[in-house]
């Protein structure tokens, strides 16, 4: 696995650092934002939407790019513990200036999380407790990982892996009666299934119908699953953008 | 210094915390006393319910609400960052999420009024407090810099919803990781698992419910406030959580209620008053003005509680427990290790200084030869 653990911020209880250049300053409700890091000039896989809800803020970087080459490292992350993540993580919270604690009345319990290995920051703001923001938080940089962290796949050999079979719709001709009912995209574990599909769509250049046969699927059946999940379907659209395809409606 | 002498140095305490507590007493709300409908609460304990617990009996209509929201709006607009300026208190947009948050609270049913969607502006929504307290607590809210949270009558803290007024300290953000620290310790050491954990000024309760929700079936807890409406309010919230098996909340001076329990101690934490009496003045103003002064003065140094609760523990803690103390940052940290090491060094190890989330050396923790 190419990523390093940064030991110096382990635990729950990092130090506060600068915020990157990567990372919009300003903070309002129900927003995400992250910087994504890539290397020199190579900007040809973001596409940024003006209207979405996630903004790419680009920069060059100490931080290594997030590549392919991490075989598995991506799905390593996803399927590590909260705990274990969020070791891997630097927390801080806004506005911190000023001696805090008793001080202060502060309902400003914003939370954000950079996920070292990767540069990916996920924050959240919304709720009154930071202690349940971190926990959003840290859902949310599940996500950004499962969307942004790519897996190399090797199409000759590929099957799909069973945290996708299971969020295939029963109609697929390759997904067994043993997969369980489908998983939807309010379940968490939905984010292993939407990662492993990202991994076959990048890998198939963008088709939809190349990557909905190697699923058992119809390309109509795989474009209405890419489309009932708006992070996936930005993500998608965003790659196809890169390729100067269409996006799916 | 033995029990005893601890215990005097603290009464002396008590007559001073009492004039202080009579004053901020005096600061009662006037707010919707019309609706607080006893029988409805769950105890009889808490004379402020929380307003997200009162019953739903008032009505007004969307467009009167819409009114008042956009009346409340304004006010908070004008704010621009000109508290925030004088003295770091909030700013517009704090202050109009804290608008949404009241709405939450106030109806039983906010969406029409947070959604702007076309609902028809004469249907009838229901309040748990009268529209004319709403414009009342949101005048207090900007004009008086009342904090939010008594508005409301609660804070969210960690995953819990406390109730909170006049006379107890509003919990904080940075307290809720002492329940972090406590529940790493007793993972790796069952027998404070299921030991007697004590909460020194608990003011709503916060960390002793924190704890009380992670501790083994047999682990208590003993919640200690010196002031009377703070012993209210952590009963309140204990029973509301179900927790008063575990948890036994008590009013008294420090260790004065824990003379039986000298060297049984599992756990000891405390969040005492630690700002520098000469920094209270220059408080925001909804912490200087509203908040027990009582759960903030630390005395001249801001060290008198904590040295006290440092020697406390010395004598309650059992061979093995474990203690957390919130301070004010780096400099008491180290004071504290330093006195620590230097006063009590062969009765505690593994001294450690645990910054916050927003990096400031916060906590102090350390164990009990």
């Amino acid at each position: 696995m190419a990523f390093h653990l940064v030991k110096s911020c382990v635990k729950v209880w990092p130090k506060t650092t600068a915020l990157s250049p990567a990372a919009p300053v300003p903070l309002r409700r129900f927003q995400i934002r992250f910087g994504i890091i890539i290397k020199g000039n190579d900007t040809t896989s973001i596409a940024p939407n003006r209207t979405s809800l996630f903004h790419y803020t680009t920069s060059v970087d100490k931080i290594p790019p997030i590549s392919s080459s991490n075989t598995d490292g991506g799905r390593e992350l996803l399927s590590m513990s909260d705990e274990k993540l969020m070791s891997q993580c630097e927390m801080d919270t806004y506005k911190s200036s000023g001696p805090g604690g008793q001080h202060r009345n502060k309902r400003e319990t914003a939370v954000r999380l950079k996920h070292i290995p990767t540069g990916i920051i996920a924050q959240a703001s919304e709720d009154r407790s930071q202690h349940k923001n971190r926990a959003s938080a840290l859902t949310r940089l599940r996500s950004l990982l499962a969307l942004k962290v790519r897996n190399s796949i090797d199409l000759e050999t590929y099957t799909p892996p069973p945290e996708l079979l299971q969020v295939l719709p029963p109609k697929s001709t390759i997904r067994g009666s043993d997969c369980g009912p489908q998983i939807g995209h309010n379940n968490p574990k939905f984010v292993l299934g939407m990662q492993a599909l990202l991994d076959l769509i990048f890998a198939v250049d963008g088709s939809v119908a190349d990557a909905a046969k190697k699923l058992g699927l119809s390309t109509g059946a795989l474009s209405r699953l890419i489309l009932s999940d708006d992070s996936l379907r930005q993500a998608v659209n965003e790659f196809r953008a890169s390729k100067g395809m269409k996006p799916l409606k | 210094m033995n029990l005893s002498s601890l215990a005097r140095l603290s009464s002396l305490s008590t007559v001073f915390a009492s004039r202080i507590l009579n004053r901020s007493i005096a600061f009662k709300p006037i707010s919707c006393s019309s609706s607080v409908s006893v029988p409805h609460a769950p105890t009889s304990l808490n004379p402020n319910l929380p307003l997200f617990l009162r019953p739903p009996t008032f009505t007004a209509t969307l467009s009167d609400l819409q009114k008042w929201q956009n009346w409340a709006k304004t006010l908070a607009s004008s704010i621009g960052s000109s508290f925030t300026d004088s003295d770091n208190g909030p700013d517009s947009e704090i202050l109009h999420r804290e608008l949404n948050w009241l709405i939450e609270d106030a109806l039983q049913n906010p969406k029409p009024l947070l959604t702007r969607n076309d609902s028809e502006h004469d249907i009838v929504l229901q309040l748990r407090a009268d529209l004319g307290d709403l414009y009342t607590l949101w005048k207090q809210r900007i004009e008086k810099r009342r904090p939010f949270q008594y508005i409301v009558g609660c804070e969210h803290w960690r995953d819990l919803v406390l109730s909170v007024e006049e006379g107890v300290l509003i919990p904080r953000p940075e307290t809720e990781l002492i329940i972090d620290l406590v529940d790493d310790t007793i993972k790796q050491n069952a027998e404070l698992n299921e030991g007697l954990w004590v909460d020194l000024g608990t003011g709503s309760g916060a960390i002793a419910i924190g704890i009380g929700r992670i501790l083994g079936d047999s682990g208590r807890v003993i919640a200690i406030d010196i002031s009377p409406i703070a012993v209210q309010v952590a009963s309140f919230n204990v029973n509301r959580y179900n927790l008063q098996d575990k948890i036994s909340v008590k009013q008294g001076s420090w260790f004065d209620p824990l003379i039986e329990f000298e060297g049984r101690v599992a756990g000891f934490v405390s969040n005492p008053p630690y700002i520098p009496s000469g920094h209270i003045n220059g408080l925001q103003a909804e912490v200087g003005r509203h908040e027990p002064i009582l759960a903030l003065d630390g005395g001249e140094d801001g060290m008198s509680d904590l040295l006290h609760l440092c020697n406390g523990a010395a004598l309650m803690l059992k061979p093995g427990g474990f203690f957390a103390f919130e301070t004010n940052g780096e400099d008491q940290c180290l004071f504290l290790v330093d006195h620590m090491e230097t006063i009590h060094h062969d009765s505690f190890h593994n001294l450690k200084i645990i910054p916050d989330f927003a990096g400031i050396q916060r906590f102090v923790t350390g164990i009990r030869i």
